[in-house]
């Protein structure tokens, strides 16, 4: 065991340290077009005092972190080293639900706590969290919510954080901080919570909101050792209705206004491609389903429950007829409320390749009004690739209350297919490069996606810049990811 | 009077700047929501109602000197009372506006005034000593009318049309339908000949002698003709003798003042004057802050600053409470409604919000510019209405629309309220 | 006193900027600035002024206010844009700094609403009466935080606070921030989430990480790190009408209540069953405005207050006589432990639901509507002055000064722990007469200042007589006395300790930071303040710990 091996050992213990080629290889690319580079080792934390004294070996050893937190497959090339030495650092191990509070609806939990694990408790005390649509089972909940993926539910999203509430975290200069109101207590929870602080407000601490530097990092700004989370009650009373159309148009002022008038739980678009895809997936056949499906679901909690959805639902009728459109109970053969519940549910396997064996998946966000322009543009980028438009899946979820939306485009294609994979590799390039050019804000921007988006913000990039000299200056954590530079080498 | 007098009201300010706007509840548009011109047009905080306070409490620190900013400062102001108004929204124990007249006066003594001032009191001066306009070029208005010579016989009522009104040629065709009106109603109508300012242009200048002179000589005149009624068509003149005449020191008592739109409300009530004939047209009110907000009827008062439950401040005996909610809003508003045909559209900022023309604190005399701007900003607020006309109740106010719509080209017509109503008594748009 | 002298190529150069009638240094006119609200309770000789600055400058536009903050930079000046500029954390803060204070009223511009995707591009002047205004008409309402309608949704939202009254169902303006415009302290602007895309207002995040998260945190920058010269802010619904026909008498202006909103005064009988109310309100979801609000001038004066307040014929001389009624005492103790609610619905069936859900959360804990204040007239003021929060200066009503102290944030089971000891606190405090005595209850507080529920804060509201020497010392002191009062009970301090330290030195403030739990945010702060305000053009309303002062040293010093 060389040097370097044996101190990594030294702080995560032997037995969490790897090497193995298959250990290795399953982080060395991922789903995405990411450039293949192994990593050197596996670490495997267990407690946030080995995540902070493995900061402090990375900082004085030089070696690049890369923070993973949910089991494989991934997706979008953050989780592959981009410089060669580097450690995957697995925080699964992590996975303990620190404290579920009913009363005041926070759980905090560590890294490595899944959606299927954190649901499953908090359905115990009668509440979820709110979901993206249909994690794979081993999804962290941290590493989704630090990512900004988008969640279900647009009138609980008062900002696009949420419910990510505050952090701790080992900065990439090792230091420890706790962000938001547990950012102006003692630096133990336990402390925390019998003084009655239940790290419910994320702001701050100070004119600082620390933990927005760690949302969509992709690791690149610290590791994260906990979390908390605002959860919702669990409905006591649900139903669900599909609006559908054939045009996307159709749906828009309808979308609108349900936005508006804050006016359902669930609430996510689906292209028919999409539809089938999620429904298939999941068990279900799909029997035609209609070219574009908004699928909203109503839930009634606590008192008056029922005549609480009877109301929304009779509401829901009435601002339907008001755009000429009609409530369906089903979509695609598949009853509205089973949509619902795969969509909100955790699937066992990573739905999204079992179409093909492979997923292209570009997003961005963008305002509804724009929404039809840019599905335009893909259209034409895919058929100019040589790719049927109609294989493309649409995926639109209302995010921030309806402000903004999450345009999602996936296109299923067989990776042992060389020929399919160069047209889905062509497609990603191209239609990233066309939207970025044209005004779709790629706010998470993964890969390739991260060069042209940096180009067109400069100041933020420079800003960033700065921030990441403060917080990671030595460069450890996942070097060369969005606009950061590789991490020099270490001198002789 | 001193400027020390209004030290704890500068001190209680607290620089919240509500003195800015109109009062919060009634903002309808982010365009309209502004109440002070003052401000609007000059920026800095020192222009704002609150803002002068701190002025003078600066110069009460001897922190500053009257420098000639700070005369801009002092005087660049309508006293239209927006800010206090909005004040008093929610305090009880700040007197803003009584506050910016004690500034003037005290800049007055110190003889630190705008340049423009001078020759205005050199001329008010003159005619108290006996040189101003003769009786004939003041009453010429009149000439051809059936007015008493109140002087020498008592009258119903005694109609004081003020300066602008006498003398101003544009005014010439209103003044002399609004006596006609009172005339229309059988009351008999009459003038002093001698009659003379009512001291408001210098009362709001802030030379207070020069205004008690005045005052004391038309109250004195009054007496001397036993007149039990006044009736004045401008706001300005009304507001002086129902708000600052009871409060001299010494003064023969002040008869029973009415603006005339209050006189022809009663009027038509009774049966006196019947408004029969059409006048369509729609029309938008403007209120004269003399009219509006400070036109509130006077209480008198004398009385001490206390203190309840330990801090809180308040007046023994209570002190009367000025803050435009008893405004004179209702009179014109009834005489216009019964116009048949008339149509009455609101502009957003009325009643006691109500926008000032801008001629009000001698501004019209001293700052021009400052003046028909403000006046502009308000053609802006009647045009939104869609209203053909915009109609008010004061000289000052109707002359600075007029000639704002003369610059600007606009096809507002600008009328008096009783134009109106001699329209209504079937008299079309024939000239007097 | 003589302003501190700014040098005349500067002054100059400003002016060549600006324009001449947009730049003063008239001592007055200055005093226009440095007089502010809360300065006496901690300058020297509890002077109302702060240090004043060396010149007042009005920029129109953001190439302006970039010119001046870069003439800054060369000329080793400080920069202090203000607002509506009410607090004292507007002024210039020493008094040996030159200052240019830069009044933002120019820029008072609604650049953009954007009805459909509901949000609002604002330039710093305007203020919220004025989009709210504008909203309405649009079948839209926004977040107006607890300064109230006169303050400006720039500075709220990127430079200080944001939360209020409304920001349990809009948002707080922290959350409801989109794309803003920052002018950094060296003179670098730099556009915020999908603005510096190109791509419009609409997100605040990313691109990656959100550099938002430099602009502001718990709380702004207060004019400390740079200028915001514009933001878009998130729009809500509106559910009532969309042209208000205010009827009532000023002050007491009325708003006739739509048929799918409600407005209430609801009273618990005690501290429990209020945590309890507000836990249940939260998880039913029921709520458009929620705030403690009537309560703001005590609880043994409020009823009389009010009911004298919405006669225009009375005034404050009135109170007493109000309160000595025999209906009005028992109003006091029927109402001591109250809130305020509106509600709004999406149809009548939908209200007349919440209507049912709030009866039965009442039945639960105890508590009533209180039959008085949701009688229609007094309803009908709660709806105007809620929605619209256009009476905050009534803060000041009783004698012109008023201090808000406590008011700790957190949940609603922690906050009525602090309850009982803030009144003890302001009873004794105001036993000597030299502090408005208004029953030891005047704590007012949003129903949550977090969106959606879950934590508030309920500010004493202590006043005093600020024309009165020994009166404003006397608030000075309860500050103290509330700071001690908490940290007594385990509490950490108020709203008062922030005010407190605007009267200290550096070392003071210093000392504070390095004792507090987590030293190294303000050490990293100062890396952030190095990084983008290398000049120190911006004063210490940006906190910030130095390398060598408390334990601990550097954050983050990587490995040798």
């Amino acid at each position: 065991m060389e040097d370097t091996e044996r101190s990594l050992a030294a702080v995560v213990g032997a037995d969490h340290v790897s090497d193995d080629p298959a250990s290795l290889d399953q982080y060395a690319g991922d789903e995405s077009f990411t450039e293949r580079l192994l990593p050197r080792w596996v670490a495997r934390p267990g407690s946030a005092d080995e995540v902070e004294r493995l900061l402090a070996w990375a900082n004085e050893t030089r070696t690049p972190l890369v923070p993973v937190s949910s089991g494989g497959p991934h997706f979008h090339g953050d989780t592959v080293p981009s410089v060669p030495g580097a450690v995957i650092v697995e925080l699964m191990r992590m996975d303990r639900i620190l404290r579920v509070d009913r009363r005041n609806r926070m759980a905090v939990i560590e890294p490595g706590v899944t959606y299927s694990q954190l649901q499953a408790a908090l359905a115990a005390e009668g509440m979820r969290v709110t979901p993206p649509l249909a994690p794979r089972a081993n999804k962290s909940v941290v590493a989704s919510l630090l990512e900004r993926q988008p969640t279900l539910i647009p009138r609980y999203n008062f900002h696009l954080p949420e419910p990510l509430r505050d952090c701790g975290v080992v900065w990439g200069n090792g230091d420890v901080m706790f962000t938001g109101e547990a950012g102006g207590g003692p630096l133990s929870l336990e402390e925390q919570w019998r003084s009655g602080v239940v790290q419910a407000e994320h702001k701050g601490p100070a004119q600082t909101d620390f933990f927005r530097f760690l949302t969509g990092a992709q690791g690149t700004m610290g590791i994260v050792t906990w979390a908390s989370v605002k959860c919702e009650l669990l409905p006591s009373v649900r139903t669900a209705s599909v609006v559908s159309a054939p045009r996307l148009e159709d749906l828009v002022p309808f979308l609108y206004e349900l936005n508006r008038v804050r006016l359902g739980d669930e609430v996510f678009v689906l292209s028919g491609t999409f539809l089938a895809r999620l429904l298939v997936a999941s068990g279900a056949s799909c029997d035609g389903a209609p070219a574009w499906n908004a699928v909203i679901g109503l839930g009634g909690r606590r008192h008056l429950a029922e005549e609480r959805v009877r109301v929304m639902e009779a509401d829901l009728q009435v601002l339907a007829a008001t755009h000429g459109l009609a409530l369906a109970s089903a979509a695609g053969g598949t009853d509205a409320a089973r949509l619902v519940e795969v969509a909100a549910g955790c699937g066992d396997s990573p739905w999204k390749l079992d179409a093909a064996g492979g997923s292209c998946d570009v997003f961005f966000l963008t305002t509804l009004d724009r929404t039809q322009g840019f599905l335009n543009t893909a259209r034409d980028v895919a058929e100019a690739v040589g790719l049927r438009s109609a294989a493309l899946g649409v995926y639109l979820q209302p995010q921030h209350q309806g402000v903004g939306w999450h345009v999602e485009l996936s296109l299923p294609f067989d990776p042992a297919d060389p020929v399919a994979t160069t047209r889905a590799r062509a497609f990603d390039a191209a239609v990233s490069a066309r939207l970025i050019t044209d005004g779709a804000y790629f706010s998470r921007p993964y890969g390739a996606w991260a060069a042209p988006v940096y180009i067109r913000d400069a100041a933020s990039r420079e800003a960033l810049r700065k921030v990441k000299a403060i917080f990671d200056p030595a460069g450890v954590m996942n070097p060369g990811k969005l606009c950061f530079g590789p991490v020099a080498a270490k001198e002789a | 009077m001193a400027l020390t007098d209004y030290r704890a009201d500068a001190m209680r300010c607290t620089r919240c700047s509500y003195c800015k706007w109109i009062p919060f509840d009634l903002v309808r548009s982010a365009r309209f929501a502004k109440g002070c011109p003052s401000v609007e047009a000059n920026s800095f905080h020192a222009y704002s109602g609150g803002g002068r306070l701190i002025t003078m409490l600066s110069l009460m620190d001897e922190r500053s000197e009257v420098t000639e900013k700070v005369v801009d400062v002092a005087f660049k102001c309508q006293l239209c009372g927006n800010c206090d108004v909005a004040c008093k929204m929610c305090r009880y124990d700040m007197e803003v506006l009584a506050a910016l007249s004690e500034f003037r006066a005290h800049l007055v003594e110190m003889d630190r005034v705008p340049d423009a001032y001078r020759p205005l009191i050199e001329r008010t001066r003159a005619a108290l000593a006996g040189r101003g306009k003769s009786p004939a070029e003041r009453n010429a208005w009149a000439d051809g009318l059936d007015l008493r010579d109140a002087s020498r016989e008592q009258v119903d009522v005694l109609f004081f049309p003020g300066c602008k009104y006498s003398l101003e040629e544009s005014l010439r065709e209103t003044v002399r339908l609004q006596a006609k009106v009172l005339l229309a109603s059988g009351l008999t109508v009459g003038i002093i000949p001698e009659a003379g300012c009512c001291g408001g242009l210098s009362a709001r200048m802030g030379y207070r002698e020069e205004a008690t002179h005045s005052s004391q000589n038309l109250l004195a005149q009054w007496a001397a003709a036993r007149v039990a009624t006044v009736v004045t068509p401008c706001a300005d003149c009304r507001h002086m003798f129902t708000r600052v005449y009871p409060g001299l020191d010494g003064a023969s008592p002040v008869p029973e003042v009415l603006h005339t739109v209050e006189l022809v409300d009663r009027l038509v009530k009774d049966g006196r004057l019947e408004l029969t004939t059409p006048v369509p047209m729609t029309v938008t009110y403007h209120d004269p802050c003399h009219l509006g907000r400070q036109g509130e009827p006077y209480v008198p008062w004398e009385g001490v600053e206390k203190k309840i439950y330990g801090q809180a401040v308040v007046y023994d005996p209570p002190r009367p409470r000025y803050n435009g909610a008893k405004g004179v809003y209702d009179a014109p508003r009834d005489v216009l409604a019964a116009i048949p045909g008339l149509e009455l559209v609101e502009m957003e900022r009325s009643r006691e919000a109500a926008w000032c023309c801008g001629a009000g604190g001698a501004c019209r005399e001293a700052y021009p510019e400052y003046s028909a701007w403000a006046a502009g900003e308000r053609l802006e607020e009647a045009e939104a209405t869609g209203a053909a006309a915009l109609v008010s109740a004061c000289s000052r106010c109707e002359l600075n629309f007029a000639e704002a719509t003369a610059a600007s080209g606009s096809d507002l017509e600008v009328h008096d309220v009783l134009e109106l109503v001699w329209r209504a008594l079937g008299n079309g748009r024939e000239a007097s | 006193m003589p302003a501190p002298a700014l040098n005349p190529d500067a002054y100059r150069a400003l002016e060549d900027i600006v324009g001449a009638a947009n730049v003063s240094n008239d001592p007055a006119v200055l005093d226009g600035y440095a007089f502010q609200y809360l300065a006496e309770l901690v300058r020297p000789e509890n002077s109302p002024y702060m240090p004043r600055p060396a010149a007042v400058v009005l920029p129109a536009s953001t190439q302006e206010v970039q010119q001046v903050v870069l003439l800054a930079n060369r000329h080793g000046l400080k920069i202090k844009p203000t607002g509506t500029g009410w607090y004292f954390f507007n002024a210039p803060i020493k008094e040996e700094d030159l200052t240019l204070q830069l009044d933002m009223r120019r820029m008072n511009r609604i650049l953009e609403i954007d009805e459909r995707n509901m949000f609002a591009v604002v330039e710093p002047y305007v203020i919220h009466a004025q989009l709210h205004a504008e909203a309405l008409k649009r079948g839209l309402s926004i977040n107006i935080p607890g300064s109230g309608c006169s303050t400006s949704i720039v500075a709220s939202a990127c430079a200080y606070a944001g939360q209020g009254p409304h920001t349990y169902f809009m948002g707080g303006n922290a959350e409801n921030v989109l794309g803003m415009e920052w002018v950094t302290p060296e003179g670098e602007i730099v556009r915020t989430g999908s603005l510096g895309s190109g791509d419009g207002w609409f997100c605040s995040e990313g691109p990656g990480p959100s550099v938002r998260g430099i602009c502001r945190g718990s709380i702004g920058s207060r004019g400390g790190m740079g200028v915001y010269t514009k933001c878009a802010v998130k729009l809500g619904p509106n559910f009532g009408p969309r042209e208000w026909h205010v009827g009532g008498t000023l002050p007491a202006y009325r708003l006739p209540l739509a048929d799918t909103m409600r407005a209430y005064t609801v009273a618990v009988p005690t501290w429990d069953a209020w945590a309890d109310a507000y836990y249940e309100i939260y998880d039913n979801e029921i709520g458009y405005v929620f705030h403690r609000q009537f309560n703001l001038a005590g609880a043994d004066l409020a009823p009389a207050f009010w009911l004298m307040y919405n006669d225009h014929t009375k005034t404050l001389g009135d109170v007493p006589e109000i309160a000595a009624r025999d209906d009005v005492r028992k109003l006091a103790e029927e109402m001591r432990i109250s809130f305020q609610i509106v509600l709004a619905g999406r149809s009548v069936a939908d209200i007349e639901l919440q209507d049912e859900i709030l009866n039965a959360i009442l039945d639960e804990v105890g508590g009533h509507k209180v039959e008085r204040f949701c009688e229609p007239d007094m309803a009908e003021f709660t709806n105007i002055y809620l929605q619209r929060l256009g009476h905050k200066h009534v803060n000041f009503v009783w004698a012109g000064g008023y201090i808000g102290s406590w008011m700790q944030f957190g949940t609603p089971d922690w906050v009525k722990g602090y309850v009982p000891t803030a009144a003890a606190g302001l009873e004794r405090d105001a036993a000597g007469g030299l502090l408005v005595q208004c029953g030891g209850d005047a704590m007012m507080g949003s129903g949550s200042g977090l969106p959606g529920g879950g934590e508030m804060g309920l500010e004493q509201f202590v006043s005093y007589d600020s024309a009165d020497l020994e009166s404003t010392r006397a608030a000075a002191r309860h500050m103290e006395d509330a700071v001690k009062d908490a940290a007594a009970i385990g509490y950490p301090p108020g709203k008062e300790f922030m005010y407190l330290q605007m009267g200290w030195s550096d070392e003071q403030i210093w000392e504070a930071l390095a004792n507090s739990t987590q030293p190294q945010v303000f050490r990293y702060q100062r890396q952030i303040k190095e990084a983008f305000d290398p000049n120190d053009v911006g004063d210490r309303m940006y906190p910030t710990l130095p390398r060598d002062v408390g334990q601990g040293g550097e954050v983050g010093t990587p490995a040798p």
